[in-house]
């Protein structure tokens, strides 16, 4: 309280003596160079703290000495000094600060200008980012910033992409980023970014390198994502409509033939004679297109609506939000609920108190097969039996199976089997021509008869009270957390599959977590003459707890009731999960005239997932920076007007994708046939298992040109994961085949360009361009003793990878293609349609003339050389227009789906007896005939919007309203040699980067066309 | 400021009030240091034991029965196909899975044997020690006749003791094996005394009598075998289907149990035996199988087939609602082996007998199915060929075939002749497996693999 009395007392000395002339009162309004009036810019008296801001119409109005001087600043703009001289109406236009926009970003615990942070961090500027039709968060982020790959690995509606920061760097598990919003770590996994709503994201930016990380050292060793909702205004009440419609489609991909395609390629290559097989087909006459089926498109809607405002104390907004995807395939879709109250008081003079709070609801439909496993039917199957085709069924195949088949029924292939062509009926005798090549269900009845959903209720919740204790020192404490309820249901109906009733299921798991966290921070922030210091302390704890539950339900048959009744429950289980966090950290800022900049930080975390001895981490980071154009000898010139060097150290730690209680030898209770039950060890014990760590070196380059009209900003970086937390492979004689151990070191080394140009500034026109651009390499340094661990996917195709020192962590290997086995030496060459023959001629590479597992080599990685972007924005009067061009190169994907679509896994497709050299072929899918080139250039968005003028709205009480029309992907170019539907699909299923890159039936990428408004009243 | 302090304190005291947070119990699960303390403790793992042989006879028959003249794969396609033609490679799953599953057996018994002195009931004691010795035994003995020379595992080990990475001679596996076995069936109480499917010393015993068998001890064999058939508490089925159908009869000397509609305890290698199962079905009859059946074998022959798809084995056929979860129990032991094997050690590797014991134990099995017996005038005579012949269809699809052409030394003959006829290449190194590729890459080269491979 003394202080505060001092304080006052301070303020109250800077008021002119009782000699001078009394106060006058100034107004105005202050506006921009475009003549728009600014809201928050301050005016001060220079040299006193007598001053004020701003209001939503920018306006003024300040009791003040009749000589003052008024400092205006703003952020953005150049601040400007006006000489009251008795004016008691001061207009005031700013113009914006062309050299650097005085950016912030947003780092851990506070924020500091862009100009003087000395680590590695991208911004993205949410403008147009709420315009892209996208469910999720993470989508929109392709392509936007260096450093920061989104790959669209299955993007069907809701489905989360996969981002990665700098690479790889986690050999066993997820490499994912850390995601904070508004400073409250969520955690490591996407799932967060489906629910939130991009209409209340205010800026998102990622802190790339260790020394920016390492204050949230834990987890922060793959990024953090940095995510600062829209907060509320002073002013009165602002309402903000944004809504868009949008239709998605699947462009049409021509690589697989019609029945009429390929029978013109057996003529070709048969001396111009039909198969019986293909005299049938063509008889049957049906041509079903599985892409029109199985992509119909699907509709896109987004509603957001969102009112914010406030008084000198308190400034709020909140929102709500509604978005429906229908998705590109035949049942995926996915619909989203969310509200948000966001609100910061100032309870007392020096106390603040702010809330936060976000309930929200996903409902998730999902595809319910692979697919390659839907395109993969035979083109001439039809989709139901009718008049025309019922003629064909053979009723007396398989005991009569299909005896009863009606009109209305879905077709399976086998319906159409042993037909005889010379009477033109099914054979009773069985003996007639065969065109099946699966006995699996219609692929239409996989997708129609069976419900598989997501749905999930999550409620994200912070507070906080902050305390100015004195000048430059405040105490925070912030409480928060989430609690998510995750229901995944799975249903499959009589007709699914083609085992009818024996496959009926129905199942549930659920989760319900919990997660808070504590923080107490002490932050001090001085400047003493040339010298700033921002010191700051943290102690935080965090706390985790999950239930999961699961129901399994069987034997139906029928499909009268789809949920879980007891009489057909056949296992069920309920489990717990606990788990905690304390972390201590320090940190230090200081510069020097603004010109020698350092910053250190310190950070210690426990983890209740590690070893007894194990659980504690030290994460120390230091940074510096030189702004060199500040200097004496830096020639003044128009050239280079900003140059600044900097470099980083430092070291950030990662335990996710652990279990809870790993670290332990852990017994699970089994059961007998016999109906006694026991404990059983499920897993090695690891008692010294600790934190995975990073290293990093991150020097850098930011310079000006111009005036600030050209920015660039480089980076380098050499990044060391050790200590990886992985799976071991361990001779099975132990009694396990695996065991959890740190192992291994894993190398990130890339370079980043950013680089933002304003290329032609007026009133009435502008254009603005960024490029960025990624080059990364991964390299698996040390594997421990399991160098050249060769490892597999599927056990039925089990194509291999390779973890091998001096290769990135997994690369593809196998034998390299010689030719062709030619047709006549093929089983069946011309069946099924789409058909490959099984083998495939390879080569000798290490000359002995035999082919075997010595002529395997490494045949690519999944793992991109360059990821670039261009955007350019252009303004012209209200029209204004943007589009990104985005691509990536140099990565291979291994595409098994062609396995599937060709039916190459088939004995059908074997070589015949007459093959004299069985003893140089080998299966397709162990060669780089599968291993395809993901490259691709895609016109990732482009937006172009009308805004009307503000004079003609103004009487109607609208702010602002702009009308836009976007695309999505309107082109999207891969390259010649990937047959497919989506190069950056991988199959996430797996979980496992030692077998990354490995593609079976992705969605395929989209084509997105949106009209929109944004209304603001 | 003073408010700012306090509150500040009151926050860190919060933080560190609580006790050694960061050590998380679990809560479903056990920590094996907070286990083994107590008598209910070691009767639940050795309760474990059993679960852990759940898993063995899931695949056994690709490795076993598809391998010999008995059975194949319905398409001959990926792994499956592998062991039709004898082009097993050492990367194929099934090999790798077998050798892993019962290593796991072993690994759980020698846990048991371990902790053993935390059992203060003696007779408890004696018989847990005789049912994790007669699994070890039971595993280290499917092992020994699949791969070869394998590591004997006497004792819990700690991932780096390598020197157990190394194979032993089959020798020496015989006589680990024969000794445990022998332990076992004086530790072990008789049948009915534990619930049915846990380990009795009668059926320690027919183990025991199989491997002197292996091991040439013939006469050793004999009087077990004999003491088994004259033991009241078992006896042969009257009607053979009720020897697979009727659970827990007393024929049945050692089984694997499962049950119905349970995602836990059930088994799907019923359903792999059907067209539903993978690659359309699996352990289908070979034509030779069909063209050799015994004539007018009219009770077995409804059994050995699937009346409804007559490729197919009708012995594992499911009731369960579920067609992947049955309930269909494992037979590892029964009395019928017993008496055939009685004959194999009468004639004690010659081939043919005419002992009257071993003509009586022949024609009680053909009579059990209304087969004509062998004369017991002393004009009777049992071939090793009768004797192969009457195996082959009595003990069908129980993996037993391979392992009886192997012991009796007509492996060689039989599949060669039957490998002409399919278009197979069989050679002698085709009657071990080959040592799973995967384990010999983890082993740092100390793991060696078979001639052949």
């Amino acid at each position: 309280m003394a202080v505060l009395m001092l304080l006052t007392c301070h303020v109250q000395a800077q008021e002119p003596t009782p000699a001078q002339a009394k106060n006058i009162t100034i107004s105005g309004v202050v506006k921009g160079d475009d003549g728009v009036t600014i809201p928050g810019i301050n005016i001060v008296v220079q040299g006193t703290s007598i001053g004020t801001s701003t209001d939503m119409d920018g306006k003024y109005s300040l009791s003040v000495p009749p000589n003052a001087t008024l400092e205006i600043s703003g952020i953005g703009f150049k601040t400007q000094l006006v000489v009251v001289e008795n004016r008691t109406k001061i207009d005031i236009t700013l113009s914006e600060d062309v050299e650097t926009l005085e950016e912030h970003v947003v780092v851990g615990y506070g924020t500091v200008k862009k100009s003087h942070f000395t680590g590695a961090v991208s911004k993205v500027q949410a403008e147009n980012l709420d315009q892209m039709p996208h469910s999720r968060v993470d989508d929109a982020l392709v392509g936007q910033m260096s450093g920061v790959t989104v790959q669209q690995t299955n993007p069907a509606a809701g489905e989360a992409p996969v981002m990665r920061v700098r690479g790889q760097g986690s050999i066993s598990f997820d490499s994912n980023p850390l995601i904070v919003l508004d400073g409250i770590v969520v955690g490591n996994d996407g799932d967060f970014l489906s629910s939130l709503d991009m209409n209340d994201v205010e800026s998102i930016e990622v802190l790339k390198d260790a020394s920016s990380g390492a204050i949230y050292g834990s987890r922060g060793a793959n990024g953090i994502i940095m995510i600062t909702t829209k907060k509320g205004v002073e002013g009165p009440t602002k309402f903000s409509y944004h809504g868009y419609l949008g239709y998605k489609d699947v462009p049409k991909n021509d690589y697989l033939s019609s029945p009429d395609e390929w029978s013109n390629f057996v003529r070709e290559n048969n001396g111009g004679e039909l198969t019986d097989r293909l005299n049938y087909i063509n008889q049957l006459g049906t041509y079903t297109d599985w892409e029109d089926v199985m992509f119909d498109g699907g509709f896109i809607t987004s509603h957001s609506l969102s009112a914010k405002g406030g008084t000198k104390n308190t400034k709020f907004t909140t929102s709500f939000g509604y978005q429906r995807d229908e998705g590109v395939l035949l049942t995926d879709n996915f619909e989203k609920i969310n509200f948000r109250v966001n609100m910061n008081t100032k309870l007392r003079n020096r106390v603040t108190l702010g809330l936060n709070l976000n309930p929200s609801h996903t409902n998730q439909r999902r595809f319910p097969i692979g697919v390659h496993d839907a395109i993969r039917q035979n083109p001439w199957l039809p989709l139901y039996l009718d008049e025309t085709n019922i003629q064909y069924v053979n009723r007396f195949r398989e005991n009569g199976r299909w005896a009863d088949a009606q009109i209305g029924d879905y077709a399976m292939e086998r319906m159409f089997d042993d037909y005889d062509l010379l009477l033109g009926q099914p054979d009773p005798n069985l003996s007639g021509v065969d065109i099946s090549s699966t006995s699996n269900q219609n692929a239409l009845a996989k997708v129609l008869e069976r419900d598989r959903r997501k749905r999930q209720t999550k409620v994200y919740a912070n507070t906080y009270l902050k305390f100015d204790i004195m000048d430059g020192l405040y105490f925070k404490q912030t409480f928060g957390g989430d609690f998510r309820y995750t229901s995944n249901t799975r249903w499959a109906g009589v007709e699914a599959s083609r085992n009818g009733i024996g496959d009926t299921e129905s199942t549930l798991s659920t989760q319900i977590r919990w997660h808070t966290v504590n923080e107490s921070i002490l932050n001090y922030k001085k400047k003493f003459g040339d010298h700033s210091l921002n010191a700051i302390g943290v102690f935080a704890y965090e706390w985790w707890s999950r239930e999961q539950t699961g129901l399994e339900a069987a034997g139906f048959d029928n499909d009268l009731i789809q949920t879980i009744p007891q009489a057909n429950l056949v296992n069920g289980f309920r489990e717990e999960y606990r788990e905690n966090l304390i972390s201590y950290v320090a940190r230090a800022t200081y510069d020097y005239k603004e010109r020698y900049l350092l910053s250190a930080s310190i950070r210690r975390d426990g983890s209740s997932k590690f070893g007894l001895d194990s659980k504690y981490g030290w994460f120390p980071a230091v940074s510096g920076g030189w702004i060199v154009n500040k200097e004496n000898f830096f020639p003044e010139n128009n050239i280079l007007t900003r140059l600044k060097v900097r470099a980083s150290y430092g070291v950030t730690g990662n335990n996710s994708g652990i279990n809870e209680y790993e670290h332990y030898g852990l017994l699970v209770p089994v059961g007998t046939g016999f109906g006694q039950n026991g404990y059983n060890p499920f897993n090695v014990a690891s008692p010294n298992l600790g934190w995975e760590s990073l290293t990093e070196f991150n020097p850098g380059l930011d310079m000006a040109f111009l005036g600030g009209r050209v920015n660039l900003f480089f980076d380098y970086y050499v990044r060391n994961s050790v200590d990886l937390l992985l799976d071991v492979p361990i001779p099975s004689v132990v009694g396990f085949d695996e065991a959890l151990e740190n192992r291994g070191k894993v190398r990130n080394e890339g370079v980043e360009f950013e680089l933002s140009t304003k290329n032609y500034i007026t009133k009435d026109f502008s254009w603005t361009s960024t490029a960025t651009a990624t080059h990364n390499k991964n390299t698996l340094v040390d594997f421990a003793g399991a160098d050249g661990l060769i490892s597999i996917v599927d056990d039925k195709r089990p194509a291999e990878w390779i973890a091998k020192e001096g290769q990135p962590i997994s690369s593809f290997y196998g034998y390299v293609v010689d030719k062709e086995i030619p047709l006549e030496y093929i089983n069946n060459p011309y069946y099924p349609i789409n058909a490959q023959s099984q083998d495939i001629y390879v080569r000798d590479l290490n000359g002995d003339g035999v082919i075997d597992p010595d002529d395997r080599t490494i045949l690519g990685d999944p793992y991109p050389d360059l990821v670039w972007s261009v955007t350019n924005n252009f303004k012209y009067r209200n029209f204004d227009a943007s589009f990104m061009v985005q691509g990536s190169h140099g990565a291979e994907v291994r595409n098994i789906s062609s396995q599937y679509i060709k039916n190459e896994f088939s004995s059908n497709q074997d070589y015949t007896t007459e093959f004299a050299d069985a003893n140089l072929v080998t299966e397709r899918i162990f060669t780089n005939d599968d291993i395809q080139d993901a490259s691709y250039v895609a016109l990732r968005n482009i937006n172009v919007g009308y805004s009307f003028s503000k004079k003609a709205m103004q009487k109607a009480g609208i702010q602002r309203l702009r009308l836009y029309v976007s695309a999505t992907n309107l082109i999207y170019v891969w390259s010649d040699d990937y047959e497919g539907y989506n190069p950056e699909g991988i199959d996430q299923g797996l979980r496992n980067p030692l077998t990354y890159g490995y593609q079976r039936g992705p969605a395929p990428i989209y084509r997105a066309y949106t009209f929109g408004l944004n209304l603001d009243f | 400021m003073k408010y700012s302090i306090f509150f500040l304190a009151f926050v860190i005291v919060l933080g560190a009030c609580s006790k050694d947070p960061l050590n998380q119990e679990p809560i479903s699960q056990i920590s094996e240091t907070q286990f083994y303390n107590s008598t209910e403790e070691l009767e639940w793992a050795t309760i474990a034991i059993y679960d852990g042989l759940q898993d063995v006879p899931l695949r056994e028959f690709a490795i076993t029965e598809m391998r010999s003249d008995n059975a194949r794969s319905n398409s001959g396609e990926g792994d499956w196909g592998q062991f039709d033609s004898w082009t097993v490679r050492p990367t194929n799953q099934q090999v790798g899975t077998y050798w892993t599953v019962n290593y796991n057996v072993i690994f759980r018994a020698n846990r048991v044997l371990e902790n053993l002195d935390a059992v203060d009931v003696p007779s408890l004691k004696l018989q847990f020690e005789g049912e994790a010795k007669f699994c070890r035994a039971l595993s280290h003995f499917n092992l020994v006749r699949a791969y070869g020379d394998i590591p004997i595992l006497d004792r819990e080990i700690e991932r780096d003791e390598s020197e157990f990475f190394e194979r032993d001679p089959v020798a020496e596996v015989m006589a680990f094996i024969t000794q445990d076995l022998e332990e076992a069936a004086m530790l072990l109480p008789a049948k009915g005394a534990l619930v049915f499917g846990r380990a009795t010393s009668e059926a320690a015993n027919a183990l025991l009598a199989k491997v002197y068998l292996n091991t040439g001890n013939y006469s050793g064999a004999e009087s077990i075998l004999a003491s088994l058939i004259a033991n009241p508490n078992y006896a042969l089925e009257e009607n053979y289907r009720d020897v697979f159908y009727s659970e827990g009869n007393d024929e049945i000397i050692f089984a694997i149990p499962y049950i119905n509609d349970d995602g836990n305890e059930s088994q799907d290698f019923s359903f792999e035996m059907t067209a539903g199962g993978v690659r359309s079905g699996l352990n289908y009859l070979t034509d030779d199988f069909i063209a050799n059946l015994i004539p007018n074998d009219a009770e077995r022959l409804p059994v050995l087939q699937n009346s409804d798809n007559l490729e197919e084995n009708g012995k594992f056929m499911t009731t369960s609602s579920d067609v992947r979860l049955c309930g269909n129990d494992w037979i590892v032991l029964r009395l019928a082996d017993v008496y055939l094997l009685h004959i194999e050690a009468i004639m004690a590797g010659q081939l043919a007998t005419q002992n009257l014991d071993a003509i009586a134990s022949f024609n009680a099995i053909r009579g059990r199915v209304g087969l004509d017996s062998v004369a017991m005038d002393g004009t009777g005579e049992i071939t090793l060929d009768m004797l192969l012949n009457e195996r082959r269809y009595e003990l069908a699809f129980e993996n037993h075939r391979l392992y009886d052409l192997i012991r009796t030394g007509q492996a060689q003959t039989v599949l060669t002749n039957f490998g002409n006829n399919e278009g197979y290449l069989f050679s002698s190194t085709d009657l071990l497996l080959p040592i799973p590729q995967g384990e010999i890459n983890v082993s740092g080269g100390l793991l060696s693999q078979n001639p052949g491979y």
